[in-house]
């Protein structure tokens, strides 16, 4: 794939690959978009291994999530769920996007719920496609789903 | 059979599916980080090619250096020592006597590990390109 045509699927699906990173990110606009230019770099490096004719997005997506779990996995976060509820009522989450309450809810799941939660309603995938882009059993997938539904209607439900 | 999305939490999700206004600034920042990964990238390759050059460089003056330097070792006469001392002990006489041999032994080693040694820099070069390439 040459850097033209890259650039080109780029500009087709950088919204998509930002809204979920922001998602993930629960709202902060800057950390996602330093990690979709930090996804798209390692894209970008490993594009000439792209085989998979039209699903670019999964792919870009697959890359996204893992640059995401490295992210928490190297900020080493000392935050725990319960920590993380006692920090929705103070709004971090970037004012520039509403509903914020959303983004604050999501901060109570662990990374790969949200993950699962964000490709699932945000993204439109189905399970199947989901556990392809996570690596992990569709099985898994849908406990996460199932799981990270639970808090978070919960956790909406104690906003409201 | 698949999950059933919760309708509620589905149109929670998409009433919010943020715009981004920034989208040519995101491109652009994209582009200058892609620019700085080419630069890096060329200089690497270029690192490798000039290392592969001095490799082979290395290789022929070894082997041709080598081939002369046996090819003398071979040409003198078998009995003129090709080195003498000046002290007479039975240590130096039995090297004055076995020049020829410890002379030959010595450039075999000295071509064995230079050849080990361009073996594991080839070897150093090759794990740069995939490295670069990954």
């Amino acid at each position: 794939m040459t850097r033209e045509v890259f650039i080109a699927y780029v500009e087709r699906e950088q919204e998509a690959l930002r809204g979920f990173l922001l998602a993930l990110c629960c709202g902060k606009k800057d950390d996602a978009d330093d990690l979709a230019q930090d996804a798209l770099v390692k894209a970008y490096l490993s594009c000439a291994g792209y085989q998979d004719k039209g699903k670019f997005r999964s792919w870009l997506f697959k890359i996204a999530y893992n640059t995401f779990l490295n992210h928490k996995a190297s900020q080493r976060s000392t935050e725990s769920i319960d920590e993380a509820r006692t920090l929705v009522s103070s709004t971090t989450a970037d004012s520039e996007f509403e509903h914020q309450d959303l983004y604050l809810a999501m901060r109570t799941l662990p990374p790969k719920e949200r993950s699962a939660i964000t490709l699932f309603y945000l993204n439109g995938y189905n399970v199947k496609e989901i556990a392809v882009i996570t690596e992990t059993s569709e099985d898994a997938v849908k406990k996460q789903l199932s799981r990270g539904r639970d808090r978070l209607r919960e956790q909406l439900i104690i906003d409201n | 059979m698949d999950m059933k999305k919760d309708k509620a939490l589905e149109e929670l999700f998409l009433s919010q599916k943020p715009h981004f206004s920034d989208k040519a600034d995101f491109m652009a920042a994209l582009t200058k980080r892609l620019d700085a990964v080419e630069f890096i990238k060329q200089h690497q390759e270029a690192a490798i090619r000039r290392y592969k050059m001095l490799m082979v460089v290395a290789f022929v003056v070894g082997i041709v250096s080598g081939a002369l330097a046996i090819g003398y070792v071979l040409s003198t006469p078998v009995d003129v020592p090709l080195f003498t001392f000046h002290v007479q002990t039975g240590l130096l006489l039995w090297l004055v006597e076995n020049s020829r041999m410890i002379a030959a032994t010595g450039l075999s080693l000295l071509m064995t590990l230079g050849i080990i040694s361009i073996i594991s820099n080839v070897q150093d070069i090759l794990r740069m390109r995939v490295s670069l390439k990954a």
